[in-house]
């Protein structure tokens, strides 16, 4: 007759007793689980929306912090001395942040649109559209004469979507793939190489292969035949950038003749006529030109100070200055962007900053958030109030059975062995209450939780539409611009709201159940068994 | 016979009423093992308080006791009660959700004394030796009678295999013919199973059934 057995005779013998804590760890259990079922559920309603958004973080400059800084400049020299130097995102910037395992890539992307050369061998995908037919135009400028001189300008049909650092959004999330060949390499972007990642449209039309060459410039025809550059003296050679095609991607950007927009998109604006390439090959292609221009214009204007400082002439090292407006930052995970930002944000360089843009998040949010912090609430309340009940209830029972424990103890049972019947006895019947409370508790949890989800929508008002909650796929799809935030529904939260109570719900109604339960028994036994057996007889005597 | 209790120099008092009250004065004695001994006196000389003492329930506030020439704070009062005596209480004290059978198993399952492996049979044997037939054995002992509570009680004392019983009034609530049996049996296991017996009482008469009486008087304890 262990501790055990003599527990699952006082269960199952006292049953009257038995039934009436099972009914109190019933309706306990039931108020914890729709408590933590309603608040996880919202939590994971939270989780699941966010999940399905871009874990991206967009690194700019903190305009706000900037201005306040300046405006607490008085010098003017200050003043002058600080926008002379203004703070940038460099490179370096995004370089250092890369290191951290959670980001995946970085988009310092830039668009820039291109021309066909003369006789060019490669061809761009027509859209046939009103903005194809009518593009071109005049150009027009006044020479050193004084006289103006106009001449038919040719239209840019390809672009290049350029990137300082080997990889894009784009291509980790799937949304460009290759279908052939390779993305650019660190080694690409360090050497400057000419290597170009085409559109598996453009490599078709053209017959273009892995390894194969083809020729664009950033020059219209217009600016360098008696153009504006001619005056620099240079030709039509000069600006063609040969380009090896190393990668064909194929990309879910098509634009067909039922595409919003269709007619005023031009060849360029569609990304079968997009290059992907290195922006310091890019710039490396500029630099000669640009080092042209500058000397010409020094010649010219030898007095002028920005022509007599070395330091303004066009080099590879200068032109790589040029700040980042924003960076587009990719992590691994979505539920890492809060954290990934705490972490950085105040350990940034001076007006750098983190951002995730997920105000609208947040908003569309609130009510969730009330309804968490509510049901954390009920919980808190109840398992304080259970505490104390449960305690009160085993107090008072264990009152009753100070006779026993005095008995217990004359016959040699250890105190450990006492408690450890007294918690199987109540843990027995706690499991079977919580049990039952957890098929009740979810059913209960499911339409009070649902109920007040919907209060909590209607009152709050956030159900109102703003206008910002139009893009559900993942952000605008400009060549120029990419919005790569995903902005949400209020539908996309309500529609992942749903109450089920999850195994670690289960197990903590178990264990802090069991917990409560373990306490309730130590603290009155403990206080019985603190006398020595004599006294506790004498005292139930 | 040898030594198996040795009290030495015990004492023991408590506050009552804003003034120490001393119960036991230096109170030395040795029992021997294979006797039966009663300890007699007048109502109020707290002889329930010595055999406290005495079975390891309380502590004494000054003085030794040694059993079979160890002192039991050696070997642990815990210990003392589970392994080297057992305990006889006029109310019975037995667990009210249990069984008779139960009640006793419950003595055997605490003890780490050497028992036959079939406790269950030896339980029932012991019962039925003091007249619990195996289906009374089966009910709630709140289904017996006074005496059959007390022979369950005192069949759970046997049960433990110690070799020193202390009995509190253990006839206290019994007819005269139950008294005689119960009394009987102390006797028996006094003299053929050399087990100590050492019962509290107020009755001469039970008193004039054991081998030693003792009279506890003025916080001593003297030979009749």
């Amino acid at each position: 007759m262990n501790f055990f057995n003599r527990a699952i005779k006082n269960v199952t013998r006292k049953w009257s007793k038995s039934v009436l804590l099972l009914i109190t760890f019933l309706v306990i259990g039931n108020f914890v689980i729709v408590g933590l079922g309603i608040s996880q559920a919202a939590n994971d309603a939270k989780t699941i929306t966010r999940q399905k958004m871009r874990a991206v973080v967009t690194m700019s400059i903190d305009y706000d912090a900037v201005n306040e800084y300046v405006n607490n400049l008085t010098d003017q020299d200050e003043i002058d001395e600080f926008y002379s130097h203004y703070p940038n995102v460099t490179v370096e910037d995004v370089r250092s942040i890369l290191q951290d395992s959670r980001v995946k890539t970085a988009n310092a992307t830039q668009f820039q649109t291109v021309y066909q050369v003369p006789n060019s061998t490669v061809d761009f995908i027509h859209l046939n559209n009103s903005a194809e037919n009518n593009g071109g135009g005049q150009s027009c400028y006044v020479d050193a004469n004084g006289q103006e001189i106009c001449t038919e300008y040719q239209q840019p049909v390809f672009g290049i979507k350029t990137n300082y650092f080997p990889s894009m959004i784009e291509i980790e999330d799937n949304e460009f793939q290759i279908v052939e060949g390779r993305f650019y390499s660190q080694e690409d972007i360090d050497n400057y190489n000419n290597v170009v990642v085409v559109s598996e449209a453009f490599a078709e039309l053209n017959n273009l292969s892995v390894g194969d060459h083809f020729e664009i410039t950033m020059y219209d025809s217009a600016s360098l035949n008696n153009g504006y550059l001619s005056q620099y003296n240079i030709t039509e050679e000069e600006t063609r950038l040969d380009l090896e095609v190393i990668g064909i991607y194929s990309h879910n950007r098509q634009i067909t003749p039922d595409s919003e927009r269709f007619d005023y998109t031009f060849p360029y604006e569609n990304y079968d006529n997009v290059f992907l390439m290195p922006m310091t090959s890019l710039i490396a292609y500029q630099v000669p030109i640009s080092q042209k221009i500058f000397d010409h214009d020094a010649e010219l204007y030898p007095d002028q100070e920005y022509y007599q400082n070395p330091n303004n002439r066009p080099s590879m090292d200068n032109l790589s200055q040029y700040g980042l407006s924003e960076v587009t930052l990719l992590l691994n995970d979505p539920l890492e962007v809060d954290q990934f930002i705490e972490d950085y944000n105040g350990n940034l360089r001076q007006f750098i900053k983190l951002d995730a843009n997920n105000e609208e998040f947040e908003r569309l949010s609130r009510p969730l958030d009330t309804l968490s912090l509510y049901a954390n609430f009920i919980v808190w309340l109840v398992v304080i109030n259970a505490i104390i009940i449960i305690t009160l209830v085993t107090a008072l029972t264990l009152k009753t059975r100070e006779y026993e424990i005095g008995v217990l103890l004359s016959v040699g049972a250890s105190k450990l062995k006492i408690v450890a019947q007294f918690f199987v006895e109540l843990a027995i019947i706690a499991i079977i209450g919580f049990t039952l409370s957890i098929v009740t508790g979810s059913m209960i949890a499911n339409q009070v939780g649902q109920s007040v989800l919907n209060y909590q929508i209607e009152s709050s008002g956030v159900n109102e539409n703003n206008g910002n909650d139009i893009w559900v796929d993942n952000g605008m799809e400009s060549v120029w611009d990419t919005d790569y935030t995903t902005d949400v529904t209020l539908e996309d939260f309500v529609a992942e709201y749903n109450v089920s109570i999850s195994p670690v719900i289960i197990a903590e109604i178990y264990v802090v159940g069991l917990g409560i339960v373990l306490v309730s028994i130590l603290i009155p036994s403990l206080m019985i068994m603190r006398y020595n057996p004599k006294r506790i007889l004498m005292n139930q005597n | 016979m040898s030594e198996i209790l040795r009290l030495e120099n015990i004492n023991y008092s408590y506050i009552d009423g804003g003034y120490e009250r001393q119960i036991l004065k230096n109170l030395s004695y040795t029992f021997d093992s294979g006797k039966f001994y009663t300890i007699l006196g007048p109502s109020g000389s707290d002889k329930t308080t010595l055999l406290s003492i005495i079975a390891g329930l309380d502590n004494p506030k000054s003085g030794e006791l040694y059993f079979e020439g160890e002192n039991i704070k050696k070997i642990g009062l815990h210990q003392y009660r589970r392994n080297k005596i057992a305990i006889v209480f006029q109310q019975y004290n037995l667990i009210g959700y249990l069984t008779a059978l139960e009640n006793v198993e419950l003595a055997m399952a605490e003890t780490d004394n050497k028992l036959p492996n079939d406790k269950k049979a030896v339980a029932y044997n012991l019962l039925e030796k003091f007249g619990i037939v195996k289906t009374k054995a089966n009910r709630l002992v709140g289904q017996l009678s006074g005496g059959e509570q007390q022979r369950v009680a005192i069949a759970r004392s046997l049960a433990s295999n110690v070799n020193l019983i202390f009995a509190d009034e253990p006839t206290g609530n019994l007819d005269t013919a139950t008294e005689k049996e119960i009394i009987g049996v102390f006797k028996e296991l006094a003299h053929d199973f050399n087990k100590t017996v050492i019962v509290v009482t107020h009755s001469d008469a039970v008193s004039q059934m054991s081998d030693q009486r003792l009279m506890l008087q003025d916080g001593v304890l003297k030979n009749l």
